[in-house]
């Protein structure tokens, strides 16, 4: 049996001197917020009590639960500790995590597809009952009772009709003697007994993410480590051709230099010297086959294989034909990919963030060549997930490089290799025929994805009675992964706006034709409520619209309002979004609500800013300074509300954002009659069709170049010269004022070159204010 | 070169333009500035300097010498600071990468404007990027910490 034996006094302080056969496993939380890492000695003589690989009982009355999904912001520590913390009547302040290592025994362990609570819901709660059980028995036999009289409160066993009592630690001995309940054995609580699931708890890890304590894998240390960063070819699938590293080799710091199949690595003393010493790389690189290839390339290639799609049914009196199209992203987490790696005698130990240890475990033994069993990977905290660390490929690349230099090597991305080396969210195109009939009911609905082969349909969650699917692909080589809620971000955005726009040709109210044909029960029940919430059929002042969408998936439903104004200079303001999320049993209220904020803001971000582009082979992109992100003064308004529909969980981490993009977008439709079909929304102006011009009785306006890369030249042309009371004024697309530049004149004609180098690809818009007037004209920078 | 980071004074021999990020985490293990771009535009890496924000990524070691950083792990003892104990009563974080460079603007901005408003709160605390999106419960918890 293993065990962790007298925990409180095996805190390590993170970075003393460990021995590295010393340290087995994760790290743990303690309510005094003190050291964190533990250090399992398994050699000593065992005190603590494991009926399970779930869940340790120790000397010290703490409980101790085994977390084998990783942490990436989702609150899946807490969640799981509660689950078990449930059935065993534990003291939820001695209650603390520890995080598996990758190994079969925990069953799998990829997080991902929001499956962590319903794959361990009864796995979890049934290790605490047992867990429970087995004490119970131990004290009945301590006392000469029957375990019927016994029961459990708060990590003790009481007698029922005594005053005796004995704690979870107390009874450790005994326990040990006894069987341990068998599974088939046990009795689960009901959802009105429970104390813990269903109640807001606070987050376990809060006191070391505040503190700076918990050890992400970029903070992991070890005596004699270094530090490695690598150069990688810039084009996607290039290579190398010749590199020189002499002049890196003089860089101080700098211990040695190797090429590896993945690039040139540096490792040095320290992260300053590694990158040093590769900036002095010198290195030709072949661009190989997507020499030339640009985003442009492939949704021109994408666009040619939308084809035709079938006829309509003949019932049909109105289509709709619309194309969709969303870009790559890039996961840009806020902690760039990070591995630390020690080979030695033949075995590698790895200690990282990752959504997938198991298979990291084996991609590093197939890259070294050594048994699986000779290979284990420790699951750090992560800083930020959304599926990018389901590909190991930065642990591979950290073993590589500490086998090739002997040392244990911290290696890490930079915030530029981050966003270059992604596994993106896989671009697509939709092409939707749809119409209505005579009842205003949807006549067929025929849905073409047009991808690398890397984007599945989805199926609408509506009754209609002629859905067709089809798919085309054509493969690029750009390479795609998991990218939090995966094939539903493009498919939603275009089903659910392309509902939206067949409730407009049926002239029906686009929430009320949604609850017409909703399949769910569930699905019906969240539209109703945020009708509700929102005031759904309340009037709004001109430029200011509400737009609806709905989800399920996960086992969950969802649907959102979100409430925008778009003034007349285009500028868009996202006031408010409701939602109302049906999780089926929410285990914590509070981490609900949390994911469901951080996925509406995640969507927006994407939605209005974010993209992947590629020129001549490589990825443009390579930081927040081009990849957009929203700020805390750009957020809306939230007002979430959690119905409770059964006794069953579902995953929250990622039904939170597929609706939110349709439902926005939908929202400027009704606030304007602008449909946004192209993802992301800053690159259009919010401008109807008559307001852009550029002559006025009063002046002429002309830029150059527009679209531009940094600067751009503006000028007005006054008719009346008599009266200059002219300003201008920058604005980015949200209407925050940016700039506002001095104008040069030679007679009627005023100038400037804006130099907007500094600010993100997108639309801005330059706003000429002329007694009293202001006029809007759009600047588009590209990168 | 002597620093004093969290009211210790440690001598280091590291290259003048050597960024105080790098000193901070690789040189005296204080891991809690976390490296998010190394640019200077997320603002993860943020720590006080003689009380006032910056972005350790971009700071040459040489210019912090005879100044006094305060980083995370020297905010409070025990993480007693009024902020950090709203961030454990709101539980704000969710990944929780960002939130150490957070907390130290907001200790910043609290040391300037006891008693901030929503606006003030934004202007200040919008330098920050939040990939998970926690900036709601980041006002929240501010808010929290300053009310009466």
């Amino acid at each position: 049996m293993d065990g962790i034996t007298n925990l409180s006094r095996r805190r390590f302080v993170f970075g003393t001197a460990v021995t590295i056969a010393g340290v087995v496993s994760g790290f743990v939380f303690s309510n005094e917020a003190l050291a964190e890492l533990i250090v399992l000695d398994k050699d000593k003589k065992i005190l603590g009590l494991t009926p399970s690989i779930w869940v340790e009982i120790t000397k010290d009355n703490e409980v101790i639960v085994t977390v084998a999904r990783s942490e990436i912001g989702q609150g899946i520590r807490t969640t799981f500790a509660m689950l078990v913390a449930e059935e065993l009547d534990a003291d939820w302040s001695k209650v603390f995590a520890v995080n598996a290592d990758g190994d079969p025994k925990y069953g799998d362990q990829s997080t991902g597809g929001s499956t962590s609570v319903r794959t361990f819901w009864m796995t979890l709660r049934k290790a605490g009952a047992q867990a429970r059980q087995l004490l119970i028995n131990a004290a009945a036999e301590i006392w000469g009772v029957s375990p019927s009289d016994c029961f459990t409160e708060n990590s003790f066993v009481y007698e029922k009709n005594g005053t005796r009592k004995l704690s979870y630690a107390d009874l450790i001995d005994k326990a040990l003697e006894l069987p341990i309940p068998p599974e088939n054995s046990i009795k689960l609580k009901s959802v009105s007994e429970f104390k813990i699931l269903g109640k807001a708890h606070k987050n376990i890890d809060e006191p070391l993410f505040v503190t700076g304590k918990a050890v992400y894998g970029s903070d992991f240390r070890l005596p004699g480590m270094k530090y490695a960063v690598m150069l990688h070819c810039p084009y996607i699938g290039g290579s190398l051709l010749s590199y020189d590293d002499s002049e890196a080799k003089k860089i101080k710091g700098v211990l040695g230099i190797y090429r590896l199949s993945e690039g040139i690595a540096v490792v040095a003393d320290n992260s300053w010297s590694a990158l040093k010493g590769r900036e002095a790389l010198k290195a030709t690189w072949n661009p190989g086959s997507n020499q030339g290839l640009s985003s442009e390339t492939i949704f021109n290639t994408f666009r040619s294989l939308l084809g035709t799609l079938p006829e309509l049914p003949k019932s049909t009196i109105k289509e709709l034909n619309a194309t969709y199209e969303v870009p790559f992203l890039a996961h840009s987490t806020m902690e760039p990919m990070s591995a630390f790696a020690f080979f030695q005698d033949g075995k590698c130990e790895v200690w990282a963030g990752t959504q997938n240890p198991q298979t990291a475990r084996n991609s590093v033994a197939s890259a070294l060549g050594i048994s699986r069993n000779n290979v284990k990977v420790n699951v750090l905290y992560s800083g930020g997930g959304f599926g990018r660390r389901h590909i190991n490929d930065y642990i591979v690349k950290a073993a590589k490089i500490s086998k090739a230099s002997g040392f244990p090597i911290l290696f890490f991305y930079t915030k530029d290799d981050d966003i270059k080396n992604d596994y993106y969210r896989p671009a697509s195109m939709h092409y939707i025929k749809s119409g209505v009939d005579s009842q205003g009911k949807i006549s067929g609905f025929y849905h073409k994805v047009v991808s690398q082969g890397d984007v599945f349909y989805v199926e609408p969650p509506y009754n209609i009675s002629d859905i067709r699917n089809f798919t085309e692909k054509h493969n690029f080589g750009i390479p795609t992964g998991p990218w939090r809620s995966v094939d539903y971000t493009q498919n939603v955005f275009a089903i659910e706006s392309a509902i939206d726009e067949l409730a407009n040709l049926a002239g029906v109210d686009p929430l009320q034709f949604r609850l017409n044909i909703a399949k769910s029960s569930r699905l019906k029940g969240v539209l109703q409520r945020v009708a509700e919430i929102s005031q759904w059929n309340s009037a709004l002042p001109k430029g200011v619209g509400r737009g609806v969408a709905a989800f399920e998936g996960y086992g969950a439903y969802i649907a959102h309002v979100v409430e925008v104004s778009v003034s007349d200079e285009g500028f868009l303001r996202i006031l408010k979004i409701f939602a109302v999320v049906d999780p089926g049993f929410p285990i914590n209220p509070e981490n609900i609500r949390n994911q469901i904020i951080g996925s509406a803001i995640d969507a927006l971000s994407t939605a209005l800013n974010a993209e992947i582009t590629i020129q001549n082979g490589q990825i443009l992109q390579s930081g927040f300074h081009n990849y957009r992100w929203l700020r805390m003064e750009e957020i809306p308004d939230f007002e979430i509300d959690i119905l409770t529909t059964s006794e069953q969980p579902s995953g929250m981490g990622e039904v939170g954002f597929p609706s939110v993009t349709p439902a926005l977008c939908n929202a400027i439709y009704n606030a304007i009659g602008l449909r946004i079909r192209k993802l992301p929304i800053g690159k259009t102006p919010l401008l109807k069709s008559d307001d852009k011009k550029n002559h006025y009785e009063k002046f002429h306006f002309n830029t150059y170049p527009n679209p531009f890369v940094s600067k751009v030249q503006i000028e007005v042309i006054i008719n009346d010269f008599n009266k200059p009371s002219l300003q201008l004024i920058i604005y980015d697309f949200l209407g925050k004022k940016l700039l506002e530049p001095k104008l040069s004149n030679t007679g009627n004609k005023f100038y400037t070159e804006l130099n907007l180098e500094v600010y993100p690809p997108g639309v801005y818009y330059a706003v000429v204010c002329l007694d009293n007037k202001r006029y809007s004209f759009p600047l588009v920078k590209t990168i | 070169m002597k620093i004093i980071v969290n009211k210790t004074e440690y001598d280091i021999d590291v290259e003048p333009n050597m960024p105080l990020l790098w000193v901070l985490r690789d040189i005296l293990n204080l891991t809690g500035t976390k490296y998010g771009c190394g640019i200077g535009v997320c603002k993860a890496c943020t720590v006080l300097i003689d009380g006032y924000p910056e972005q350790s990524c971009s700071i040459p070691i040489s210019y912090v010498e005879g100044k006094e950083v305060t980083t995370i792990e020297g905010l409070s003892i025990n993480g007693e600071h009024p902020l950090q104990i709203a961030w454990k009563e709101l539980s704000v974080s969710q990944c929780g990468y960002c939130q150490p460079g957070q907390i130290i603007r907001a200790a910043y901005l609290i040391s300037k404007i006891p008693k901030p408003t929503v606006e003030d709160i934004n202007k200040e605390m919008s330098e920050h990027i939040c990939r998970c999106g926690t900036y709601k419960k980041i006002r929240d918890a501010i808010l929290w910490a300053t009310k009466d």
